[in-house]
């Protein structure tokens, strides 16, 4: 991509600063996550969250969703802690905080489809990494969750131009990254990039947001990359894409990425994916409960 | 964990392996099964406290179906293992599920069980357009994909076979799908759909062609005004020109020497049949399948089935909704 592009994402990017966004406790959330687990406090955590009633509500409702595995709704923050731990509430706060940031105009992006398609991504890393002996589930989590961020970005930043890259995208039945860069010459991963640096977020998840559909160009934090790459592929195949038929054929275990996150992950081959993809089918209905329940009632988003 | 894997890997070891072999089953079940969706009885017993799915022993014997007939039951699904194995409980006099568990695992009889237990839970039923998210990847991905493939031979064929064809829904419906296309990307291609079962009486109905509500409730008023004719209120018969395109034949899929006539084929269907057949039986058909394909073809199973990794010479691809297993072309180098 050319420096004149690059700058003008960064300019349009630098404009979103005005508007109504992102939650004041999502960037020291996300500052906690990436600390050493010892030097998070609950307590600090419990701080932040009792600021936004909205956000710790949702994230008490989420927890008892049966993709986290409890079986009633916590009474507090505390108390959802001590069931599943400060990492994994973390996550789930994140999320809530997400769900608030944009308000994504229907007119280009269906919000539904977006938060189903992040959240789906998010689940599916996490249980891609909970089979592999040393992946960090929760990091794989919120690298599923926020890839996509540049599509929030376009969304306000590009709203003509994504407009006619995502027409497109249904009509011809492509990848919607594909069909960005032969409309606009740039794609979500560029505006996402520009956002993410802009947050100043951790480098693995910026390079997750700048090349999960270009894994061979990550510099660092590769096999994350990797992973959101199969993650978001799978879920594309199994009902958590963009809402339209992307007329696509993935080999996973022959696609680069793989043999990328097997380098780190040697256990990644004894993975049985046909049975894998059967139990991601079995998340499917509960992401989408999830999505109406968490995001449904955010304002803008309907 | 380790538990599970106590249990299960004691199927791994020859001597305890259950065999389902497909001589040893009734040919009335086989036949009512092959190319038959996995559908819910009728009968519904009401949970009681010892057979709620909750309960995880159904949770391992769920896996137990999974590594014998590669077939995965859906936690939303799980009832109808739940109801399967309580109504084998009921009739065996058995009290707790992990008696039962027992039964399916350390008892002489497992074998026989496990075969009686996969009959309950999967009570053969079909219809017309049972898998739409096949149907579309067949039209919209792999036949373009062909086609370019194809593209600089003089003759251009077609071949698919719809293996365990059953009473021939699924055969039909390929063909109808097909037809649509022989005005586009299939124009002047010679197009040969092969059905072939096991069972006389099932092949006989299927070359009738006569379908009733309940086979076409999949079936849209588009397709059945072009290729069906109603022949009274509730009964419906396939057009001629659909017909023409099948060829109904009687096969075993484990007659090795008739298996290695079936050459050239483009995809293969083969759902719901094999998850009857023994490990080494199904390895032996899917190896045939294998050498059957030409470079390039797909096979495809029922929708939760899988080749349990029985076969590693083909590449597991997904397409939106379906997953189907590709004989790499050799353009892609991948072989």
């Amino acid at each position: 991509m050319n420096t004149s592009v690059t700058s003008k994402i960064r300019e349009r990017v630098a404009g979103i600063e005005a508007m109504p966004c992102i939650p004041a406790v999502f960037l020291p959330l996300l500052e906690l996550l990436n600390a050493p687990p010892e030097r998070v406090k609950l307590e600090e955590v419990v701080r932040l969250v009792s600021y936004d009633n909205t956000i710790a509500a949702q994230c008490l409702r989420m927890a008892s969703s049966p993709l986290f595995g409890l079986a009633k709704t916590p009474e507090s923050i505390t108390g959802a802690v001590i069931s599943l731990g400060l990492r994994r509430v973390q996550t789930i706060l994140l999320t809530c905080c997400l769900g608030q940031a944009f308000p994504v105009k229907k007119s280009v992006l269906d919000p539904t489809m977006f938060w189903r398609h992040s959240l789906g991504c998010a689940m599916v890393c996490r249980k891609f990494s909970d089979k592999l002996a040393t992946a960090d589930g929760d990091k794989s989590y919120m690298a599923g969750l926020l890839h996509d961020l540049g599509l929030m970005v376009n969304c306000v930043a590009f709203s003509a131009e994504f407009g006619l890259a995502s027409r497109r995208a249904h009509q011809e039945q492509i990848p919607l990254d594909q069909a960005e860069r032969a409309t606009m010459g740039f794609t979500h991963c560029d505006t996402g990039r520009a956002l993410a640096e802009k947050w100043r977020l951790a480098d693995d998840i910026i390079e997750v947001i700048a090349h999960h559909h270009d894994v061979e160009h990550a510099q660092k934090a590769q096999s994350l990359v990797a992973l959101v790459h199969l993650g978001d592929l799978l879920c594309r195949m199994r009902g958590l894409g963009y809402g339209y038929y992307e007329r696509n054929k993935v080999d996973l275990v022959h696609d680069p990425a793989w043999a990328i996150l097997m380098k780190e992950h040697r256990d990644l081959e004894s993975i049985d994916l046909a049975r894998f993809t059967f139990e991601l089918d079995e998340a499917v209905g509960e992401v989408c409960e999830l999505v109406s329940m968490v995001f449904g009632a955010v304002p803008g988003h309907n | 964990m380790n538990r599970e894997a106590t249990w299960n890997d004691g199927l791994r070891s020859p001597e305890l392996a259950p065999r389902f072999s497909d001589a040893k089953l009734p040919r009335e079940n086989v036949s009512t099964q092959m190319s038959t969706g996995i559908h819910t009885p009728n009968v519904k017993l009401p949970f009681n406290k010892t057979t709620e799915p909750s309960d995880p022993i159904f949770r391992q014997i769920r896996d137990l179906i999974y590594k014998v007939s590669g077939i995965f039951q859906l936690e939303e699904k799980l009832y109808l293992l739940t109801d399967g194995c309580a109504r084998r409980m009921k009739q065996l006099g058995v009290r707790s599920p992990r008696e039962y568990r027992d039964l399916l695992t350390t008892h002489s009889g497992r074998e026989a069980e496990l075969r009686q237990l996969l009959n309950e839970i999967t009570i053969g039923e079909t219809c017309l357009f049972r898998s739409q998210s096949q149907l579309d990847a067949m039209r919209k991905v792999i036949l373009p994909e062909l086609a370019a493939e194809k593209s600089n031979q003089l003759v251009k064929r077609l071949r698919v076979w719809s293996a365990g064809c059953s009473t021939g829904e699924e055969s039909y419906t390929l063909a109808m799908n097909i037809l649509e296309e022989t005005d586009s990307q299939l124009k002047d291609w010679t197009i040969e759909i092969l059905a072939t079962d096991l069972n006389d009486r099932s092949l006989e109905t299927a070359k009738t062609g006569i379908y009733g509500d309940y086979a076409l409730r999949n079936t849209n008023d588009y397709y059945k005004q072009k290729y069906l004719l109603p022949l009274d209120e509730k009964k419906f018969q396939v057009r001629p020109e659909v017909k023409k395109l099948v060829t109904f034949s009687r096969l075993n899929l484990q007659d090795d020497a008739n298996m290695r006539f079936m050459k050239g084929m483009d995809l293969i269907f083969c759902c719901n049949v094999l998850i009857y057949f023994d490990g080494r039986s199904k390895s032996k058909v899917i190896e045939h399948f294998f050498s059957d394909l030409n470079f390039g073809g797909y096979f495809f199973l029922g929708s939760s089935e899988s080749l349990l990794r029985l076969n590693d010479k083909f590449h597991l691809v997904h397409f939106p909704g379906t997953i189907a297993y590709w004989k790499p072309s050799l353009k892609s180098g991948r072989l």
